[in-house]
């Protein structure tokens, strides 16, 4: 087999890889390189927690070789997350109860990353249109899309009336 | 894995030079998505596999009369793409964001059916196909392309480089029937064009996906609309038509006989559109 060098940048980073012919995205992110935010789920395309963006779109790394990203720019989720604290899509989904079992999550934020790139005010339909390639067997999706929307609006995401109010509930009981 | 090379050529002259040389021992793939999840699952084992993604393949270029669209086009640039009917609606009809983006004009013409969404398109739009080797090129019409179940005119030699399509002429609709609303495999798909000589029909175009071996027209259905005034009763033969020539298969998404009746429902919702 004829191993290739690849080189590509990784959330801002010069990385290079040793691939063998047709090692996917996924493999080298999470076996090579430890980057494990990337999740394995269907392995066919089908499922879209494995999303990561090459040069800001949205791409499916279980479907794409290696050699594809020579000179690209690829970010993860590991990528948006500041060193201290929260992408504000992180806090968002946090506070909006957008996430449970949390295995989808990681692909749910990098397209509404990649989506609030494109477009920093979608409609509900925008961002459900986005989102339909991603899927989600717990929050039933609401969550998903309210943590989005709240992000476009661009409210204090770290305040959110939805855990406000829940948090009030509890108390008054 | 068992894929000893994988090749990336630049051009498309170093692609067809691979293809000389390999024949049908080399797997072509452009967005990966039909071919990487056989490759993972085992299910298939090619030697060599030829990546498009560089090959210079990704274009929309206007000339005079058409479009040509390149083979290793992403979905999503079709989608984008506001110069030519249905094929917006047709390509976003596909996956998801990031399948569309990966996903390809040229690759679409090798997804088994119910898949090919945007080939039902191109049919209606009366495509056409341009087949390379080494050698020589060859302009096909879209639907003499396919030949049975993925199975096609394309020689092991030869590579599909772009689809043209003409200038259309007349109105169009799209219709697909899927479980769900979005992201969801097709029952039954259809894609009309209807040119007009007044009031009458002067051409018709009925196109199916997702009820037979591959994306057809439905030639009958079409010869009964021409010359009427694509009235209620013009569109229910037709739709009796297309619902009687199609060859719908059983599968997960839904059986032979739904998609046979449904092909009726949609075929008539379709044109009624037009008519409309």
């Amino acid at each position: 087999m004829a191993s290739k060098i690849v080189t590509f940048v990784l959330n801002g980073r010069e990385t290079e890889v040793m691939v063998k012919p047709l090692t996917t995205m996924q493999v080298v992110l999470r076996d090579k390189l430890g980057y494990n935010a990337t999740k394995v789920g269907c392995k066919e395309g089908a499922c879209g927690t494995c999303t990561i963006l090459v040069d800001g779109e949205p791409m499916l790394s279980c479907l794409l070789p290696a050699e594809d990203v020579e000179g690209r720019q690829v970010t993860t989720l590991e990528g948006l997350t500041p060193v201290d604290g929260l992408h504000p899509l992180q806090q968002a989904f946090f506070d909006n109860y957008a996430t449970q079992c949390g295995y989808c999550t990681p692909g749910m934020i990098m397209v509404a990353k990649a989506l609030l790139d494109h477009n920093p005010s979608p409609t509900r339909e925008e961002i459900v249109d986005a989102l339909s390639g991603n899927l989600c067997r717990c929050t039933g999706y609401e969550p998903i899309i309210r943590a989005v929307e709240v992000v476009a609006e661009g409210q204090d995401s770290r305040r959110p009336a939805m855990a406000e109010r829940r948090r009030d509930k509890e108390i008054v009981r | 894995m068992t894929t000893k090379a994988y090749n990336l050529p630049e051009s498309l002259d170093e692609a067809l030079g691979m293809l000389a040389q390999y024949g049908s021992n080399l797997l072509v793939m452009a967005g990966g998505t039909l071919a990487m999840p056989l490759i993972t699952k085992g299910v298939s084992q090619p030697e060599r596999v030829m990546g498009l993604r560089r090959a210079g393949l990704s274009y929309v270029r206007e000339t005079g009369g058409s479009v040509a669209i390149g083979a290793a086009t992403p979905l999503t640039q079709v989608v984008n793409y506001k110069g030519l009917p249905l094929l917006p609606q047709a390509a976003h009809n596909i996956g998801g964001w990031a399948i569309r983006n990966m996903g390809t004009v040229g690759g679409n013409l090798f997804a088994p059916p119910p898949a090919g969404d945007l080939v039902v398109a191109l049919l209606a739009l009366d495509a056409s196909v341009k087949l390379a080797n080494a050698r020589r090129q060859r302009v096909v019409p879209l639907a003499g392309f396919f030949s049975g179940f993925m199975a096609n005119v394309l020689e092991p030699d030869e590579l599909v480089v772009e689809v043209q399509v003409p200038r259309p002429q007349g109105d169009t609709a799209l219709l697909k029937l899927g479980r769900l609303h979005t992201d969801t495999p097709t029952v039954v798909g259809v894609a009309t064009r209807i040119v007009w000589e007044g009031r009458k029909v002067k051409e018709a175009r009925v196109a199916l996906n997702g009820v037979g071996p591959y994306p057809m027209r439905a030639r009958k259905a079409e010869a009964m609309l021409v010359g009427t005034a694509l009235d209620e009763a013009a569109i229910a033969a037709a739709a009796a038509a297309a619902a009687g020539e199609c060859e719908p298969f059983s599968d997960p998404i839904a059986s032979e006989w739904y998609r046979r009746k449904m092909t009726g429902v949609i075929v008539s919702r379709a044109l009624a559109q037009v008519a409309a």
